[in-house]
């Protein structure tokens, strides 16, 4: 039936991708005899010598997930507990449409308002000569991600029973000990995977960050220093690359090593839903 | 009608007592000028046919309508001399006074022994060794140190239903509240666990008030000191459990225990 | 018997005493907090959109919306990279909605729970983790490289339909679930076969929902940079800015927000990334009330409810 076949597309077009990246990503290894290890480890990026080491767009990516999950988890966290339990529907009315906007802004815009508002407040405030760096590309990812922190989070405790909070209640906690105490650990695989997949779209986030994060090929020197991230440097390196060179495939498999982070993410997702007892 | 509560079993003292008490659901009024005096170390029985309010009179008596916007209170709910709806009282010093067992049971997802504690710890007892003296105290009145002291540490979620009921009794009693209040708290058990319960019920009264609702004339009538007829959000009769089951004074009351309604 | 650790004084009073102000103050403190980062959230977002509306207006002449970009010069304008846009926009909604409404009507009204049914659910959660510079560099291999196609419109919907089928797959199964079984079970019982169940009650019911999704969709759709740039291209035709070609270069807005911020060198980056950040942000806000408007409509006409 036609239906079977539309949803058997879904698979087809995964697999597709998969095999696509794979066949075209190991290429750096097996086609260019580029070793594995150097890839992963080398901090030196120097196509045209022959060593596309990636250790440092890596690193990039690391960096500024790490920064935006430490700040935008927590506050995320914490406003998806305040719709779920302290909010008021007034207040509720205008949060959620406001969050809703938030995800539909388009990242290309978030990297514009960045490039145009944060970039010259960190130049001016800061150390930093250009504003361009990891500050910048982490504050913008932090706000980002937020959304999804916020949305998963709040799903998370709403669908904790009643009985919880009013069993907490009726032995006299104060509602923040009941949030605190019984709801955020009951909740707390839900609120795994909230920032898992808040992790999942800091990690693929590619122009919103590559406008403000400086786009050099090195190790910041320090937070506000300019850097990159494994999506940044294949959008900015790629329009300008010859097929079939070294440089390209290099590229490639950087976006291979995407796609299985991404990949290793969903599974660390399913494994926190399927702890929950 | 006449609000005079009947003369009662004894002449021990009253612990909880309402007075002319209206509980309102918006514009609804669920509870009509109910005055009610409970005994200390007695239990009093809540009776009535389902929809009658019962419930609605219990969540008076700790503020737990506090929780439910648009619920309102009027009269007042003494606790030994004092208004639990005065105005400097605190739902929370009242709640560690007067506990709560709920229809089904609703152990939080931790271990046995968290649970138990949670009461004290959330009250600001720290001291390790005085937490595990209450968890043991606690859970030997509520029957159930025997078949846990080995698995504290072990989910309260791997309990059966009836020692899941048990264990949020022995919650509730960890704090030392002089009243329990319990809403059915066997009705969701199967009849070998309720019977557990019940005996429990007797030997809680060494030390504490208890009011219960039961849907259970049965339950009633084995377990209880005083019983309270309730129905259409008044209290129609009060008075020894013996009386009202054998020599109701109002016909109301006869009705419903001869079962011609409810 | 008990240990002979004496249990903490028994409470007394109904008053807040020290230890009970604490808490109390506590769990004030925390309120406060809560509160203002969640408005936090609300100023940041107007402050935002007020910033764009301000520094955008007075770019938005005719000719900057009509116009067509300039290489190297300033005055250059938008309009065929609009016109690329929606025509993307609508090309990709073809395809996707399709092929993800079908697959969401599979799954949720025919498929048995087992393998295909896992591994489907399982490449969708997939998929839809995939960074979109990873799935562009996917239509590169696929399009550009393999079909030989070079840059092109159709390359970018085709694209962008793998990127954007989980999301509509998304949105399909939750509006088949909304709708509650006693209306497939009343059709049943009057002799309905399945798929004139499903076209008759279950579709029009969550028709609703359904549109609702496909607009929030087809907003981010509009507004998606990375997976196009290796697709559908960093040019617009050279005499045709309004080609219906599907195989013609086609730049979206987006991409030329983007482009002209980071390797364009015409002198007034600013006005031009002015604008179309506003003209993106005037299309979210469209795409995001229609959905919300369109939907409602849609659920009282074939329902005759409100929602």
């Amino acid at each position: 039936m036609g239906l079977r076949f539309a949803a058997g597309f879904v698979i087809i077009a995964m697999a597709a991708l998969l095999i696509y990246l794979a066949f075209e990503g190991t290429k750096t290894f097996y086609v260019d005899r580029f070793p594995l290890w150097s890839f992963l480890f080398s901090p030196e990026f120097s196509p045209d010598a022959n060593h596309p080491g990636a250790a440092v767009f890596i690193v990039g990516t690391i960096a500024v997930t790490v920064f935006a999950i430490a700040v935008g988890g927590p506050f995320g966290v914490a406003v998806g507990i305040f719709l779920a339990e302290i909010a008021p529907y007034r207040m509720t009315q205008i949060l959620k449409p406001a969050i809703e906007l938030m995800v539909g802004i388009p990242s290309v815009v978030y990297g514009w308002l960045g490039l145009t508002l944060l970039v010259p407040l960190i130049r001016t405030h800061t150390s930093s000569p250009s504003g361009f760096g990891l500050a910048a590309a982490g504050v913008v990812l932090s706000i980002m991600i937020l959304p999804t922190v916020i949305t998963l989070s709040e799903d998370a405790i709403r669908s904790l029973p009643y009985s919880l909070k009013e069993g907490s209640l009726a032995l006299g906690a104060t509602r923040w000990q009941t949030i605190i105490r019984v709801l955020v650990p009951s909740a707390s695989s839900g609120i795994a995977v909230a920032l898992i997949l808040g992790i999942a779209r800091a990690v693929g986030e590619t122009l919103a960050i590559q406008m403000v994060i400086g786009n050099s090929t090195q190790f910041p020197k320090g937070v506000f220093g300019p850097t990159a991230a494994l999506p940044t440097e294949i959008v900015t390196d790629m329009p300008g690359t010859t097929a079939g060179s070294l440089l390209e495939h290099a590229l490639f498999s950087m976006a291979f090593l995407l796609l299985l982070i991404a990949m290793l993410l969903i599974v660390l997702v399913r494994f926190s839903l399927r702890r929950r007892a | 009608m006449d609000t005079q509560p009947a003369e009662t079993s004894t002449t021990a003292a009253v612990k909880i007592e309402t007075k002319d008490m209206n509980v309102f659901y918006g514009s609804f009024l669920a509870i009509k000028h109910a005055s009610l005096k409970m005994k200390a170390q007695h239990v009093t029985a809540l009776i009535g046919p389902s929809g009658c309010g019962k419930s609605t009179f219990l969540r008076a008596l700790n503020r737990m309508h506090d929780l439910t916007p648009g619920a309102q209170v009027e009269g007042c709910v003494m606790l030994d001399d004092q208004d639990i709806y005065g105005a400097d009282a605190d739902p929370v010093v009242i709640r560690h006074r007067i506990g709560m067992v709920f229809q089904r049971p609703n152990p939080f997802p931790k271990t046995i022994y968290e649970n138990v504690v949670y009461g004290p710890r959330i009250h600001g007892e720290r001291d390790r060794r005085a937490l595990d003296a209450i968890a043991e105290r606690a859970l030997r009145q509520a029957a159930l140190w025997d078949e846990v002291k080995d698995r504290l540490q072990r989910s309260a979620l791997d309990l059966s239903g009836g020692q899941q009921q048990r264990l949020c009794i022995a919650r509730a009693v960890a704090l030392n509240p002089e009243v329990i209040l319990m809403d059915e708290p066997a009705s969701a058990l199967d009849p070998i666990a309720t019977s557990k319960i019940e005996d429990l019920i007797g030997q809680l009264t060494d030390e504490y008030t208890v009011v219960i609702v039961t849907h259970s004339m049965q339950q009633a009538a084995r377990i209880s000191d005083d019983t309270a007829f309730f129905h259409l959000g008044e209290i129609v009769e009060v008075g020894p459990t013996n009386q009202i089951f054998t020599h109701p004074k109002e016909k109301r009351t006869e009705d419903y225990i001869t079962g011609r309604f409810g | 018997m008990s240990a002979t650790t004496a249990e903490p004084a028994p409470v007394r009073g109904v008053a807040a005493t020290g230890g009970v102000r604490v808490r109390k103050t506590a769990d004030a403190i925390a309120t406060v907090v809560l509160w203002a980062m969640a408005s936090s959230i609300i100023v940041m977002l107007a402050a935002f959109i007020i910033y764009i509306g301000y520094l955008g207006w007075s770019a938005l002449t005719p000719s900057f919306i009509f116009g067509v970009p300039k290489e190297t010069t300033a005055g250059g304008g938008i309009g065929p990279e609009i016109y690329n846009s929606f025509y993307i926009l609508i090309l990709t909604l073809l395809f996707t909605t399709p092929i993800a409404v079908a697959a969401g009507v599979f799954l949720q009204e025919y498929a048995r729970p087992g393998g295909f049914r896992s591994i489907v659910q399982f490449s969708a959660e997939s998929l839809a983790t995939v960074p979109s510079v990873v799935m562009g560099l996917f239509g590169l291999l696929v399009f550009v490289y393999t079909f030989h196609w070079k840059y092109t419109a159709l390359g970018g919907a085709l694209t962008l339909t793998v990127l954007n089928l989980p999301a509509l797959l998304r949105v399909t199964q939750e509006a088949l679930s909304s709708v509650p079984d006693s209306l497939r079970e009343a059709s049943m019982a009057l002799g309905g076969t399945k798929w004139q169940t499903i076209t008759r009650v279950v579709l029009p019911s969550a028709i609703g929902r359904l549109t609702t999704g496909i607009v929030l969709i087809a907003g981010r759709i509009f507004g998606e940079t990375a997976a196009l740039i290796f697709t559908a291209g960093l040019s617009v035709t050279a005499n045709k800015p309004y080609d219906l070609n599907p195989f013609h270069t086609a730049e979206t807005l987006a991409v030329h927000l983007w482009y002209t911020h980071s390797e364009s060198v015409v002198p007034d980056v600013d006005r031009i990334g002015n604008g179309s950040a506003l003209v993106l942000l005037i299309m979210v806000l469209a795409f995001n009330v229609g959905a919300r408007l369109i939907g409602r409509a849609l659920t009282k006409r074939f329902t005759g409810r409100s929602s």
